[in-house]
Order: structure tokens, then C-alpha cells, then sequence
């Protein structure tokens, strides 16, 4: 009762002292290096990389500020149109492909299986091991010459002359995209498994009752209740895939012709090689606008959810 | 009181609080970082060199060993840091960019043009050099002189040739490489017929890709601007020969390979004895004793053969740039003088066995062609080189389009099938774009 009363009998702190008061000071202190590194490795390189976009700047020159042009001049850029066109369609096309064969894979991997702990560490190899070096394996096997996968595929009959993975723009798109979904679908398959597991086994159990079949609950109760995971993974994988570099780098350094070539890669060799670095940043850059949008809508829909 | 308490009072000191603790930690760890901010003191003068990754691995031991002779003799400390050849281009921007890094940098090709700003002046290394050894060749000139001032000492040319089978060649009747190219089409085709198919690179291999389009460019007659730079001239009857010649090689004698080809795919095709005949430095012929002896017997190089516009070549030329950021510039213009010394720079490229010519006429006559007959001709090869920009300079944005590969992929779309007038037309655009830049 006491203690009651003095709570009651305590008057209202002003807000500037709840940022003055010893406690907050030690919590500041405490987010100080986390808020450092944050404005050092990312916000500083950001701002850096939006002014020198809107800037002539070559390798060594300061350069002069010209606003948008380099964004303009990209626009009447052939070879600018056609990253713009590659990026879009690895993007869209290794999202599907990991967020479809993520759902089953989880929906595997969620089953009562023997040694199931194992497989599903075992599954987030690919996500794990340095992309670097899983995609100079997979150089490797789609080479030219000595492919291992053409070896296969021709000795089991299934092709009568070898696939040229790397050579043909249509195959090296579709190389970089395999690659692409190979290296993400862990992510996809583990984020959706936690999903899983959330969902509550009545729910389930209850649809059975009703005589709803496997297929009908995966629709109405499963698919719902992953919604807002399937969202933010969605999201993640995107941002993440348009800004892409060491798959197609590795594999074929955006060719043959061009058929490969992503804004990571364009931009790489603009700036980095040819010197360009205002031009490199814009292209870089270029889709930022959009993603930020896609980012606020998302989100919107989420906490909406 | 409390057993933590108890514990804080135990020393006899007062108690230790949460908050004193961190503020005594943090204060003592930002002091030992200070720490580590302070350098050591200036002392003794060190020089670091950032060069390229030689595939004759014999020839970066011998620059360690020079490196640690040099240190005695002189008591500067030298370090070569040798980096993946593709990799030079960022790291050489971030050392701009940064204002730090090595202090020698390897200049590839244009790269003195593309960083003269942050280069020193070199004339005081260049121009002795040349007065001491017979002169600087002409492409020594183009790739080291950027607005008549020396920016980059030049430092070797890796001669590129053509590579071929003199077995193969032999079987369809040719005792030597033809000297013109439709000659070469021919005796490449009959390889074909008989099973043994030929590779030119068309896919992004900087070196290689570029290094054998290029000539067959300049020798119809084509070229990608004009001879004052300003303005694009690919769209012309000598390039639309060179496109229509290119395709044909392509469907008539070469491997469907070559669109995925980078530079290493030409080697390891022709020593596990699938390629007939490519254009690549000596490295295959010196990769051979190691890894596929029976072939250094019927290996041989060619020069790059005429066509009706003349003999041209396209090789990569190294300099050797000092950056402004440099404390030991002085040191490293007497390192780099001491470098290209008859007695240090014979003994590099000696190891390399034509690997790498000098660009100093001094070294035309160097006992290292004289080690094999089939590396002497390679010596011939410095003389018909052009850069990307000829007839003009080289220039940034002849630097540009090379990088895009608008050129390679102007020959690629032919090959893939497009006709010559519309993929003529795409790579002008392409170089439009480009060279309306500043």
C-alpha cells in the first residue's frame, strides 16, 4: 500500500531529463559503436556514392556537380537499357524460383524424417560457403570444354550435343540463374520452415475433421499464415538480387555480349576499369529510387497484416 | 550486504560501479588504440610495387630476388605485392581514390592515360633510359607519354602471336603460317575439315578477346574513330570487311567455344590438345614444358598475318607509375632505373622465354631470343602493335569501349548471326555514347 502510495506521489518527469538522466547516458554509450559503424560503413559511403552520381567525377578529378545528367545519359545508353533489362529479369525470375522451391522445401523438411536436424544444417551449405568459391566451382563445371555437367547429361543420353552454359547468351542466363537460385534457396527454405513451425498443429487438425485435403489446407491455412514471412523474404532476396555481383562476375562477367550484364557488373566496369566513377555510381544507384518505394509500400502492407 | 557487494568492498577500495567499470574500460581501450595511430617513425626509406600475377611464376621469383638484392645494395626495402591481373584496375583506383597504397603501380596498357593525374612526372627516369639504351620503340612512346609528359617508365610488352599446331598445319600442306589472312582462313578451315578446330576468343577475356580482334580490325582497313579522336568512324567499308571476315573464321574453322572463352580457356584448350591455332602469348608454348611436353615439338608462333590494310597486333604494354602520394618518390625513380639495367632486366625477361619483350631497342638483341627458334620471331611482334584509339591515341574513351568490349561484341553478334550492316550500326551507337563524353 505504501509502496502504491509512493508510486502515486511521484511527479512527472519532464522529457528533456529522460534523455539526461544517468540511465539513458549509459544506453547511448552503449548503441555508440553500433551507431558508429552504421554512419561509417553505411550511411557515409551512401551519401558519398548519391553526391558523386550527380557529379562528373573521374578516377583522381574532383569534378563538377551536374545533377541528373548521368542519369539522363544513361537513359540513351544501348548497353544501359539492356542491364536494366538482364537485371530485371534475373531478379524477377530467381525470386520465383527460390520462393517456389523454398515453400516445398520447407514443407519437406518440416515432415518427421530421420536424421532431420542434419539435413536441414546441411541445406544451409550453399547459403554458407564464400559465393566466391562455390561459384568458381560451378565455373568449373559448366566450362566450355570440361564440363561435368555436360558430361552427365550427354553420358545419360538426355542431350546429344553439349550445352554451351557460358557461350550462348540464352544458356548463361540461365546459368547465372541457376547459380543465383542454388546460392539463395537455403535462406528462402529456413525462413519459410520457421514459419512453419509457428503455425499451430490444431489449425491442421481441425481442417482434417472438416475433411479438408492436404492440398486445401496448404491453400487456406499454410499460405495465409506465411504471408508476411513469404513478404519479407521477398523483399530481403530482392533488394539483395538486383544489387548482385560475384554470381555473374565469376561466372561470366556480364557477357557473352552483354546478355548477362547487371548493374552491379556495368557498374563495376565503368567506374572501377574505365575510370568513371560519377557515371559507376549512377548506374549503381539507378534503381535505388524504386526499391525505396517498394520497401515503404511492403512494409505499409506488413504492419497493416 | 549483498555478496557482490561484499566482493567490491572486500579489496578495501571503495565499490566498483556498473558504470565506472565501462567508463575505465572504454577510456583505456581508446588510449591503446591511440596507440597503435602513432607510427613507429619514418625511418629507413621502403618502397612497395603493386604489379600483376605473371603466369611464368619463375619470372615473379626472380623480381623477389631482385627486390631483396636491390635492399642490400642500397638498403631500401622493396616488396612486390603481385595481384590477379583483373583485380589491378580497382586497386589501382582505390589507391587513387584513397590517396594511399603502394607506391609503384603497374600501368596496363592505357592505364597511364586513365591515371595521369595521379601520377608523378618520370621524364628524369624515361629519358636517360632511353638515351642509355638505344631508345624507346614506338608503343613505349603511346603508352608512357600522356600530354608529352612521361608519366609511366615502360616496362615490358607480353607480345601476343598466333599460336599453332605445326603437326595439324603440316597434315593439310602448309610447312609455315600463311602471311595474309585469307591464307590463314584457309589453312584454318582445312584443320576444321579434318577434325582440328581453331579458337579466337569472342567472350570477356580482356587479353585475349581483344588482343586478336583488334588487328583483324586495323588490317581491312576498319578503325573506331578518327585519327584526331573526335570522331566515330566504325561505320566504314574496311570495318564491314573485317566483321564478314571474322565471321566467316568463326563458322568455317572455329570452336562454338569461344563466346565463353576468359583469357585461361585459349591455354588450357590447346595443352590438353583441342586447339589448333589461337592468338596468345608465349606462356602456352613455356605452360607446355610442364604440363604437355609432346606438344612443345609441334608448337610454333606466327606473326599476326596482313591484310589488305597492312600488319598490325595488339599486345599489353606495362609501365611502371610512380603515385604523387609516394614518400619515397626518389627512391623509386632510382629503384626503377636500377630495375630496367641491362644486368636485372636481361635476367627477367631471360626467365620468361619471350614472355615478355622489352620496349627499350637495347633489348631487341637480347640473348633471350636467341634460346629458341620458335621465340624468335616474337621479338618482330612490338613493331606492328597499335593501341585501342589507332589511328589517334590512346585515349580514355578508346580505354572505355576496350572495357565494354563494343568491339568484341560487334564481332560476336556476327558470328551469332546478325548481319554486318545492323551489328556495324549497334556497335556505333554503342562508341557514340561513349565518345560523347568529356
Amino acid at each position: 500500500m505504501a509502496a502504491i502510495a509512493h508510486a502515486e506521489r511521484l511527479p512527472a518527469r519532464p522529457w528533456v531529463s529522460r534523455f539526461t538522466k544517468p540511465e539513458a547516458l549509459t544506453g547511448y554509450f552503449l548503441i555508440s559503436p553500433a551507431v558508429f559503424l552504421m554512419l561509417v560503413l553505411l550511411a557515409y559511403p551512401f551519401v558519398l556514392a548519391v553526391w558523386i552520381s550527380m557529379t562528373d567525377r573521374v578516377l583522381g578529378e574532383p569534378g563538377k556537380f551536374i545533377w541528373f545528367q548521368n542519369f539522363f545519359k544513361l537513359l540513351q545508353d544501348p548497353l544501359f537499357r539492356e542491364t536494366v533489362w538482364n537485371s530485371f529479369i534475373y531478379t524477377i525470375t530467381t525470386v520465383f524460383f527460390k520462393m517456389f522451391l523454398g515453400v516445398i522445401l520447407a514443407l519437406l523438411l518440416n515432415q518427421e524424417i530421420p536424421s532431420r536436424n542434419l539435413i536441414r544444417g546441411a541445406i544451409l551449405l550453399p547459403w554458407i560457403v564464400p559465393t566466391s568459391l562455390s561459384v568458381l566451382t560451378w565455373l568449373w563445371m559448366f566450362d566450355s570444354l570440361f564440363s561435368i555437367v555436360n558430361y552427365i547429361l550427354l553420358g545419360l543420353g538426355l542431350i546429344s550435343r553439349k550445352v554451351p552454359w557460358l557461350g550462348d547468351p540464352f544458356w548463361a542466363m540461365v546459368s547465372v540463374i541457376i547459380v543465383n537460385t542454388w546460392r539463395g534457396l537455403p535462406f528462402f527454405a529456413i525462413s519459410f520452415l520457421a514459419g512453419l513451425m509457428t503455425i499451430p498443429r490444431e489449425l491442421y487438425e481441425a481442417a482434417e475433421v472438416d475433411g479438408a485435403l492436404r492440398f486445401r489446407q496448404f491453400w487456406h491455412i499454410t499460405l495465409p499464415l506465411l504471408q508476411p514471412i513469404i513478404a519479407v523474404v521477398v523483399l530481403f532476396s530482392t533488394i539483395w538480387t538486383f544489387a548482385d555481383f560475384q554470381i555473374v562476375y565469376i561466372l561470366t562477367h556480364g557477357g557473352p555480349i552483354n546478355a548477362t550484364q547487371i548493374f552491379a557488373t556495368m557498374a563495376y566496369d565503368v567506374a572501377l576499369v574505365a575510370g568513371r566513377i560519377g557515371e559507376g555510381s549512377a548506374i549503381s544507384l539507378f534503381l535505388f529510387p524504386a526499391l525505396l518505394v517498394v520497401i515503404i509500400l511492403m512494409l505499409k502492407y506488413l504492419r497493416r497484416e | 550486504m549483498r555478496k557482490t557487494q561484499r566482493l567490491a568492498h572486500s579489496g578495501g577500495g571503495r565499490a566498483i560501479s556498473r558504470r565506472k567499470f565501462l567508463g575505465v574500460t572504454a577510456g583505456a581501450t581508446a588510449a591503446l588504440s591511440f596507440g597503435t595511430f602513432i607510427r613507429s617513425g619514418q625511418g629507413a626509406a621502403s618502397l612497395r610495387i603493386l604489379t600483376w600475377s605473371n603466369t611464368l611464376n619463375a619470372m615473379d621469383d626472380t623480381l623477389r630476388e631482385q627486390a631483396k638484392q636491390y635492399t642490400k645494395e642500397k638498403g631500401v626495402e622493396v616488396a612486390f605485392e603481385f595481384i590477379n591481373q583483373p583485380d589491378l584496375p580497382s586497386k589501382t583506383a582505390a589507391a587513387v581514390e584513397s590517396g594511399a597504397g603502394p607506391d609503384i603501380i603497374t600501368t596496363w596498357s592505357d592505364g597511364a592515360h586513365l591515371h595521369d593525374k595521379a601520377l608523378i612526372d618520370v621524364s628524369d627516369v624515361a629519358q636517360p633510359l632511353g638515351n642509355q639504351l638505344k631508345g624507346w620503340t614506338n608503343i613505349a612512346k603511346d603508352i608512357g607519354i600522356v600530354n608529352k609528359v612521361w608519366k609511366s617508365v615502360p616496362w615490358g610488352i607480353i607480345p601476343i602471336a598466333v599460336v599453332y599446331r605445326t603437326d595439324w598445319a603440316k597434315e593439310v600442306g602448309y610447312d609455315k603460317f600463311p602471311d595474309t589472312y585469307d591464307e590463314m582462313l584457309v589453312l584454318c578451315r582445312k584443320m576444321k575439315e579434318k577434325g582440328h578446330s581453331s579458337g579466337f576468343a569472342l567472350g570477356r577475356s580482356i587479353g585475349d578477346a581483344n588482343q586478336s580482334h583488334y588487328p583483324m580490325l586495323w588490317a581491312h582497313g576498319g578503325a573506331e574513330c578518327t585519327k584526331d579522336s573526335k570522331r566515330v568512324a566504325i561505320n566504314s567499308p574496311g570495318t564491314a570487311k573485317a566483321v564478314d571476315y571474322v565471321r566467316r573464321l568463326f563458322k568455317e574453322s572455329e570452336s562454338e567455344d569461344v563466346f565463353s572463352w576468359d583469357d585461361s580457356s585459349n591455354n588450357r584448350a590447346f595443352l590438353a590438345g583441342e586447339l589448333a591455332c589461337t592468338g596468345n602469348a608465349a606462356s602456352i608454348y613455356w605452360a607446355e614444358t610442364k604440363n604437355a611436353p609432346q606438344l612443345r615439338a609441334v608448337t610454333n608462333h606466327a606473326l599476326w598475318p596482313k591484310g589488305p590494310a597492312g600488319r598490325f597486333g595488339y599486345s599489353s604494354a606495362l609501365g611502371l607509375g610512380i603515385f604523387k602520394f609516394s614518400k619515397f618518390q626518389k627512391e623509386a625513380k632510382e629503384f626503377i632505373t636500377w630495375l630496367l639495367q641491362p644486368k636485372q632486366y636481361s635476367a627477367w625477361i631471360g626467365v620468361g622465354e619471350g614472355q615478355i619483350a622489352g620496349l627499350l631497342n637495347f633489348y631487341e638483341d637480347d640473348p633471350v631470343w636467341k634460346k629458341d627458334p620458335k621465340l624468335e620471331l616474337i621479338r618482330e611482334i612490338p613493331k606492328y602493335v597499335r593501341m585501342p584509339g589507332y589511328p589517334g591515341p590512346p585515349t580514355r574513351h578508346a580505354a572505355e569501349a576496350m572495357v565494354k568490349y563494343v568491339l568484341v561484341n560487334m564481332f560476336a553478334r556476327a558470328c551469332k548471326g546478325m548481319s554486318t550492316p545492323d551489328t556495324i550500326k549497334q556497335a556505333e551507337a554503342e562508341l557514340k555514347e561513349i565518345y560523347s563524353k568529356a
